[in-house]
């Protein structure tokens, strides 16, 4: 990982925990936020609303379902991002 | 107390809509189809992508309440005090007898005048909290909706009671009204539901991403959503006996209603759930499903109420469902204003032989499956229409009206 692909994935981190009222070490890049953190469809798009504030991109809401955890939303904000 | 229990029928209807303000606009927008949306001016909107909505213009509070001081009432109360004159003026019932018989005035609502609490909330953050108008602050209890009618027509023997199931509200006062005069327990119930068009909401439902970008397309495959809207509706509710003691003209009858709650998800409804409240609708109206000519759905134009509302209609009425059309595809979504605006629609109907249309149509999901009566009203004869109201929250309520009087059997 490239210093800068750490730092976005620490700040999503970050949102994600601050969100689902956990902790970072609780979170692994493939822990599932409904299954493993009792997310639910609001705390989602909770989520969604952060990270287009946060990275300034317009995330569509038929992303949700492949925003299930940090790997997969670090895909879906470095699409809409242009990361990649 | 079946034996001795009152015949409930409608004698007054009372609108204030984004199709214009009283009966005869609500009919002509209701029969030509009338599409209300349009750029959304109540507040700023520059950040969202679209800003449509069915907003009310053109309303002068002053025209309608003449007791109470407008200015120390939040829109939807003044929504629901014009609405409740407009039936009273509509029901030729003189306010002096109203206020010297027994009375409910029950409201619905969504928001209350959350609308007041935009504006207090900007001007805290803009200017501090000083600078809260405390005018506008006594103007926000919800309790004011009901409470404002009442004094706003002197009426001291009544119950005012504003009802705060969000969405289908407009149901809920209607069935409470329909009790109390089924009852005898009071002579009167001006009972509806009144919302003002608001930025918490319209910005809730947008994070949602159930907001649609220009029109509402209810049932239909291409759907995208509502369009908030706004307004009130007042039906003038008693009992046959009474009405045809004082020469009232009669719109409909109300047959009976039905109640349930999901006590499920908060936002997603719940097909089995929704479909329990349609059989206890009829069941309470001693209506059996193939007797239902025309439903006027919830039908608010999302991807999951209009799939679910489907499925509990198919459910309860088989192969072979009545015509359902959605108003809110002409009216947007008034929220707690929206199953009395619709009832009022299914009142008019019934009176006048026509089924309202649901525009914006060009084709039905084939998940749905159901006639729609896409963007063109029809003549029809209408002995029992059904409406349909579902909130978040999981709170469903339905209402049955019936033709008055019957054809003879």
């Amino acid at each position: 990982m490239t210093a800068m692909v750490e730092e976005r994935v620490s700040r999503i981190k970050e949102i994600v925990c601050d969100i689902l009222e956990i902790e970072p070490e609780e979170v692994t890049q493939t822990s599932l936020f409904k299954e493993d953190h009792n997310a639910d469809s609001l705390r989602a798009i909770e989520i969604l609303a952060s990270l287009e504030k946060e990275f300034d991109v317009t995330i569509d809401q038929s992303e949700l379902p492949r925003m299930v955890n940090i790997e997969g939303v670090y895909a879906v904000v470095a699409e809409s991002a242009g990361w990649n | 107390m079946t034996e001795t229990a009152n015949r409930v029928v409608i004698t007054g209807l009372g609108v204030v809509s984004s199709m214009g303000l009283g009966v005869d606009a609500f009919l002509a927008g209701l029969r030509a189809g009338r599409n209300t949306a349009r750029p959304i001016t109540a507040f700023d909107t520059t950040g969202f992508d679209h800003a449509n909505g069915c907003e009310i213009t053109g309303f002068a509070a002053r025209d309608w309440i003449r007791t109470l001081n407008p200015d120390e009432l939040g829109r939807a109360s003044q929504f629901a005090v014009a609405a409740a004159r407009m039936a009273i003026d509509d029901a030729s019932l003189p306010v002096e007898r109203l206020r010297g018989s027994r009375s409910l005035v029950t409201i619905g609502t969504t928001d209350g005048e959350s609308r007041d609490l935009d504006s207090l909330v900007e001007t805290e953050v803009g200017q501090g909290p000083q600078a809260m108008d405390p005018v506008v602050a006594r103007r926000v209890p919800a309790g004011r909706l009901s409470a404002a009618v009442a004094r706003e027509f002197g009426l001291t023997d009544t119950e005012a009671v504003t009802i705060p199931t969000a969405c289908s509200a407009g149901n809920y006062a209607i069935g409470y009204g329909f009790d109390a005069v089924r009852g005898g327990e009071v002579d009167f119930a001006l009972a509806g539901g009144a919302d003002a068009l608001c930025r918490k909401t319209f910005t809730g439902f947008y994070r949602l991403g159930t907001i649609a970008p220009e029109r509402c397309q209810p049932f239909d495959a291409d759907r995208k959503g509502i369009l908030t809207g706004e307004g009130a509706g007042v039906l003038l509710l008693e009992s046959e006996r009474s009405a045809l003691a004082r020469g009232a003209r009669i719109y409909a009858v109300v047959l009976g209603y039905g109640l349930s709650c999901d006590a499920d998800h908060p936002v997603a409804p719940n097909q089995s759930s929704v479909a329990r409240c349609m059989r206890l609708a009829l069941d309470n109206s001693g209506v059996k499903p193939e007797e239902v000519d025309l439903i006027s759905a919830h039908g608010t134009g999302t991807k999951a109420n209009d799939v679910t509302e489907a499925g509990a209609i198919h459910q309860v009425f088989g192969d072979r469902p009545p015509r359902t059309v959605s108003l809110k595809s002409m009216i947007g979504h008034s929220m707690g204003a929206a199953s009395a605006l619709a009832s009022i629609g299914c009142a008019l109907a019934i009176t006048e032989g026509f089924v309202p249309p649901t525009i914006n149509h060009e084709r039905t999901d084939p998940e749905i499956d159901l006639d729609c009566v896409p963007n063109t009203a029809i003549d029809a004869d209408l002995t029992v229409v059904q409406n349909n109201g579902l909130a978040f929250g999981g709170n469903n309520a339905v209402t049955i009206f019936g033709k008055y009087p019957e054809r003879a059997a």
